[in-house]
């Protein structure tokens, strides 16, 4: 009788996830997860973040997308060191990409590594990348709905950023019930209202990094 | 979840339905909410008026211990 012997993908992920966070523990580089719908504005809140904080954090970004460079080319532009993952239609990233391509890294010179995940509010949720801490953007525009219809996303988030925030008042999206439900999914959880138009909630935003990176240093 | 990567598969989480005496609306209202609170608790549905309960959970982050304690922590009876 043959038997099957099925590989536990999770568990793989978790080694090699394992190894990542020991490798950035040992770098002392704050690393963040940084997920969302596809439109949620993911690299534009980056760009803002560069903008800000360019000038006094070390920092660099590895890109997930399914085919294209697009991202990475946005965030080139602001001189941070980028790195492409294409997933070839992967829905997510995983923590054996990450590691592969952090070698490309000089994590010595560096004190945030922020990883854009694949455009996605469920599958890269469940796959650990070895990071310090998860944010998710979602954006106005894609309704107050999804934080319950997409729960597990906004519980391993340490962080939930609400942008496009300026155009709430034409997208009949109940910030108070958005944020409620958020906050009920993970209790603990900041949330941040942000806008890449106007800029607000950037300076919050970038105020939690900065915390993150003085943290893993141990400052 | 989503069947292209299998993630839904392999993510471990299990539906339990219990019935549930004693809840007035309010009561409802915040044993969900205690219960969506709890890690790994994705889903929480609630029929005030006859008790069932029904709650999407991940064993590996949530013993059946800590559910059954929000609702005797609010004097309710649950049965599964």
């Amino acid at each position: 009788m043959e038997i099957k012997v099925i590989k536990n993908i999770l568990g793989e992920n978790d080694r090699f996830a394992a190894e990542n966070m020991a490798l950035f523990k040992d770098k002392n580089v704050f690393v963040v997860n940084f997920m969302g719908s596809p439109g949620a504005g993911k690299t534009s809140v980056l760009e803002r973040t560069m903008e800000k904080l360019g000038s006094t954090l070390r920092m660099a970004v590895i890109e997930g997308d399914l085919f294209t460079s697009k991202d990475a080319d946005r965030i080139d532009k602001y001189g941070v060191p980028v790195i492409q993952i294409n997933t070839a239609g992967g829905c997510h990233l995983d923590a054996n990409m990450v590691q592969k391509t952090a070698k490309d890294i000089d994590l010595d010179a560096l004190d945030l590594l922020v990883i854009e995940n694949v455009g996605n509010l469920v599958c890269p949720a469940e796959f650990a990348l070895g990071e310090d801490a998860r944010a998710v953007v979602l954006s106005v525009t894609e309704g107050d709905d999804k934080p319950m219809k997409y729960p597990l996303m906004f519980k391993e988030s340490e962080i939930a950023l609400i942008n496009k925030i300026d155009l709430a008042p034409y997208c009949n999206f109940d910030r108070k019930s958005a944020k409620e439900d958020i906050e009920m999914l993970h209790p603990g959880i900041v949330v941040q209202e942000v806008s890449c138009t106007t800029g607000e909630g950037i300076d919050a935003w970038c105020d939690w990094l900065k915390a993150g990176v003085a943290k893993k240093k141990g400052q | 979840m989503c069947k292209e990567c299998g993630c839904g598969e392999t993510n471990g989480n299990t539906r339990l339905q219990f019935t549930v005496e004693g809840y007035t609306e309010e009561l409802a209202k915040d044993v969900e909410k205690a219960l969506f609170g709890l890690p790994g608790v994705l889903f929480v549905h609630i029929h005030a008026h006859d008790g069932e309960t029904t709650v999407d959970y991940a064993p590996k982050k949530t013993k059946l211990m800590d559910i059954l304690g929000v609702f005797q922590k609010r004097g309710l009876e649950a049965q599964l």
